[in-house]
């Protein structure tokens, strides 16, 4: 996979249309998702995810390796959300929907319980601050090591350590407080 | 609750928030691919910069006209280090804090700078005058048919006659020997 990404963004420094297409194809769910779990509307983003692709092509010169390719594309992603949230302060957050996933193991009575849980934890999530949020939701949600989230949001590792660290202490005082 | 438990969750809630994605949505991206697609060379790399300053109305009214007389100036070809820009600051930064009569005085000083660039036979008396006489004549300056257009201290404006013109000054000046 990591030869994969390094032959890919060689190709995209090269300037190859059809490495792009190889891009968008490789990314364009994970980043309209991240969209959507910071908390924009299906249309925002929607349109961010395109903004944010055309941001990458124009910073093709910035991308370092295929290693980089993840953090360098969530950068830029996470540079077009803030940009929009500072421009459309009025705009309101949008919750994403709870699917059921079928889960054999799970009673009926436990399934409930999990939903309303999660339920509540993505409401916690939500009202986090924006920099807390962004922290869960790459590193939890969307799954990036520590290493390639710091780089996305361009901090140092440790900082992005200790503000994940504080965003968990504050789920995790509101999710008891609730529960009480 | 435990840590460990909580990153469960969280790891639960990405499954379950997944939503599906528009089928268009990656066909629009890759039509928007420019042709070619385009690299900088090393060292050519751009970046975006985006300040996000917070003043309040009154100094970015100032600095937004402050800056646009500033580049009026230099458009206009007057040194950007000229007496010209340093007055102009100081008389808009005055007048946005002065009082009301503050705010005339500035008005008069910056029409008579403007019509004297104009080249308009101008005169301004500026402190010389007593400034509780409202007859006092503040500045005048000559018409094209030979009158004069005066302000007064009150700031009233009136065109007046060569002659009455040579009578308010006069006035002014007796009024001043007297005193």
């Amino acid at each position: 996979m990591e030869k994969r990404l390094d032959w890919l963004a060689a190709r995209l420094k090269d300037g190859n249309r059809a490495a792009a297409t190889e891009l968008v194809g490789i990314y364009y769910q994970q980043i309209y998702l991240f969209m959507r779990r910071l908390g924009h509307s299906r249309q925002v983003s929607e349109d961010l995810t395109q903004e944010s692709f055309l941001q990458a092509w124009r910073h093709i010169g910035q991308l370092r390796s295929g290693k980089a390719l993840n953090s360098w594309l969530y950068r830029i992603a996470t540079n077009t959300s803030k940009l929009y949230w500072r421009r459309h302060k009025a705009d309101k957050q949008v919750d994403m929907e709870i699917f059921d996933v079928p889960d054999t193991d799970e009673s009926e009575g436990d399934k409930i319980g999990s939903l309303e849980q999660l339920g509540q934890l993505r409401n916690i999530v939500a009202k986090l601050p924006i920099k807390f949020r962004q922290a869960v939701v790459l590193h939890y949600m969307q799954h990036l090591t520590i290493t390639e989230a710091a780089e996305a949001l361009g901090i140092r590792k440790g900082t992005f350590k200790s503000r994940l660290n504080r965003a968990l202490k504050a789920l995790r005082r509101q999710f008891t407080i609730r529960k009480e | 609750m435990k840590e460990e438990k909580l990153e469960k969750l969280l790891n639960e809630l990405a499954e379950k928030t997944t939503e599906i994605v528009r089928p268009g949505l990656a066909e629009e991206i890759k039509d928007n691919i420019p042709r070619p697609l385009c690299h900088h060379r090393r060292g050519m790399d751009t970046i975006s910069i985006i300040i996000d300053l917070r003043i309040n109305k009154l100094a970015a009214a100032a600095a937004i006209i402050i800056t646009m007389i500033l580049l009026a100036n230099l458009l206009d070809g007057r040194a950007p280090t000229g007496e010209g820009i340093y007055q102009d600051g100081k008389m808009l930064v005055k007048y946005f804090l002065g009082d009301t009569a503050e705010k005339n005085i500035v008005a008069v000083r910056s029409r008579y700078e403007r019509l004297l660039q104009k080249g308009e036979d101008v005169v301004y008396y500026s402190d010389s005058i007593d400034a509780q006489d409202s007859d006092a004549v503040l500045m005048h300056w000559k018409l094209s048919d030979g009158k004069y257009n005066v302000i007064f201290a009150d700031f009233r404006e009136k065109v007046v006659t060569a002659e009455q013109l040579i009578q308010l000054q006069a006035q002014m000046l007796q009024k001043k020997t007297e005193k």
